[in-house]
């Protein structure tokens, strides 16, 4: 009867109070509570202090303390299963987390264990950004489970095209899954977003959801060289120019047109004969003749000549294309990831 | 008219002169040419228009040393009527002689001066032009060493005739295509002219149009 007059008289006294407190004073005050071996009060008080919502609500770690004081609090009061449910909602929040030893006893971090164990929670951590060279370094995500869980993480694009599967096995505790930032065909992945899709295998009812975090690639260009100049002396004409071929085109135009014109232009009667047509005809026949003579051609002797240098240049042409394949091959990739949030549906 | 003429051709000389001056020291070349010609002339005193037509034959010699060219031509020929409007002659024999020497100042170019006469002799009476003449031609190659075009114009810087209308302005050009076959020093030329010669009236000229076609040798 004392101890039901002692919880009322705390929550009549913590209601009054609540304006005033913060989640973190009821937690420490919780904390006391159950040091002093008032563990009725400290249910209250922890209780209270994981009820409270933004902005006063507890950081994730001061909620993870809070149930652990809860669940040993409830363990101590003989509530074994509201004990396992504290630890059970600890587990989802955190399955990394685990007990003190130093503060809480061993039946406390056995049940903790036990609860640990059946409850079958699958966890993804992923660093919000990454910068990495593909081939030379990694994207590391962290993949915990609560037990052993066999998972399969792939990559997809967010259209659903496959892209690699990173990991298919079992996960006893946690893992750390890495990525080289290629795709299965040795590849940069083009820029766009993806999906890092983790799912338990084999997919239960009542096990662990799958999980999945957007990823945003970016590719960040490498610097490549210059084509290099063609050095020494300067490559012989390997082809015989134009410009003859058109002089004598017009060198038998221009005669030809001059022969037409001599009457008008030197003469004043008109009485000019047409036979001088005949002499522009055959000087334009000239300029025909000149101009398909001299249509543009290989010359052999400057393409024997250029062989060497242009053998050299091209070499070092080559060495470059390489050395550029390979830098655009080390490009560096930038990934930013979104939330981890549960898949509604697995690639396809 | 006539001093005029010789000022005119004593600068020709001088401008050669310089431009051969610069020239080195070569071999004399010498160039014979032949021409064969059909030849119209066309004349119009004011009082009559004859035009005359005929054939015709000439040729050219010229000397070249040290960029400078000494040359004389020499063309004849019988023209007839080819359509008479107030009477002419029965039939004229055309002789025209050249002297010339001049030069080439760029590859291309070469210009020449000197003095012409030309003759039309019927059986009675012989019209008589003599004039200073200046000349310039241009070289174009179609086809270096085998092929080339060419246009030449002059003007007479000169001229008396002795008819009583006395002589105006002369002017002509010639234009055509040289073919030089590889590796021989003979070639082939066809070649349209136009000689324009005005009377001293305030009306009248004499017309002379010839197809040429000629051959030439070289002797380096």
């Amino acid at each position: 009867m004392s101890r039901v007059l002692t919880v009322l008289a705390i929550l009549v006294a913590a209601a009054s109070r609540v304006p005033a407190q913060s989640a973190d004073d009821l937690l420490q005050q919780g904390v006391r509570a159950y040091q002093r071996l008032e563990y009725d009060a400290a249910v209250a008080l922890l209780r209270e202090s994981l009820l409270r919502r933004e902005p006063a609500a507890l950081a994730d770690s001061q909620r993870a303390r809070a149930l652990s004081y809860l669940a040993a609090t409830e363990l101590f009061q003989q509530q074994r299963d509201s004990a396992s449910a504290a630890f059970r909602t600890l587990v989802r929040l955190d399955p990394r987390y685990r007990p003190d030893e130093l503060i809480f006893p061993p039946q406390v971090t056995n049940l903790y264990e036990e609860v640990r164990r059946s409850t079958k929670v699958l966890s993804v951590q992923v660093p919000p950004v990454t910068e990495l060279h593909a081939r030379l370094e990694w994207f590391t995500a962290r993949v915990v489970t609560t037990s052993v869980q066999s998972v399969t993480a792939t990559l997809a694009r967010d259209d659903g095209t496959p892209v690699r599967t990173l990991y298919d096995g079992p996960v006893a505790d946690s893992l750390s899954l890495k990525w080289d930032g290629l795709t299965a065909g040795g590849t940069l992945p083009a820029e766009g977003r993806y999906v890092l899709h983790v799912a338990p295998r084999p997919a239960l009812q009542d096990g662990p959801r799958p999980l999945q975090v957007t990823l945003d690639i970016t590719q960040v260009a490498p610097d490549t060289l210059p084509w290099p100049a063609p050095s020494g002396p300067a490559l012989l004409p390997e082809r015989t120019s134009a410009g003859p071929a058109l002089g004598s085109l017009a060198a038998g135009a221009l005669a030809g047109g001059a022969v037409v014109a001599l009457p008008s232009l030197f003469g004043r009667s008109g009485e000019a004969t047409g036979a001088r047509f005949a002499v522009a005809a055959a000087v334009s026949v000239a300029g025909l003749v000149g101009f398909f003579a001299h249509q543009p051609r290989p010359i052999d002797a400057n393409i024997r000549a250029n062989a060497p240098a242009r053998a050299d240049w091209q070499r070092r042409v080559e060495g470059v294309q390489a050395e550029n394949a390979k830098r655009r091959g080390q490009a560096r990739l930038l990934i930013r990831a979104g939330p981890v949030t549960v898949a509604e549906r697995a690639p396809s | 008219m006539m001093k005029g003429g010789l000022r005119a051709l004593a600068g020709t000389c001088a401008l050669v002169l310089a431009a051969s001056a610069a020239s080195a020291q070569r071999r004399p070349t010498i160039s014979l040419r032949a021409d064969a010609f059909m030849m119209w002339v066309h004349s119009d005193t004011g009082l009559a228009r004859t035009s005359l037509r005929g054939p015709g034959f000439g040729g050219e010699g010229r000397i070249g040393v040290n960029g400078l060219l000494f040359g004389l031509g020499l063309m004849q020929g019988q023209l007839k009527p080819g359509g008479v409007t107030g009477g002419g002659a029965s039939h004229v024999d055309l002789v025209q002689g050249t002297v010339f020497v001049g030069g080439r100042l760029l590859p291309w170019l070469e210009m020449t001066a000197g003095p012409v006469v030309r003759a039309y002799v019927t059986d009675s009476t012989t019209e008589r032009w003599v004039f200073w003449q200046a000349r310039a031609r241009v070289d174009a190659p179609i086809v270096v060493g085998q092929l080339a075009s060419y246009l030449e114009v002059w003007r007479a810087l000169a001229s008396e005739v002795n008819l009583p209308t006395g002589a105006g302005r002369i002017q002509g050009g010639e234009a055509g295509v040289v073919f030089q076959p590889p590796q021989q020093r003979i070639w082939l030329r066809l070649s349209y002219r136009m000689d324009d010669a005005l009377l001293g009236g305030p009306s009248g000229n004499e017309t002379l149009e010839a197809i040429t076609l000629s051959g030439g040798i070289v002797i380096p």
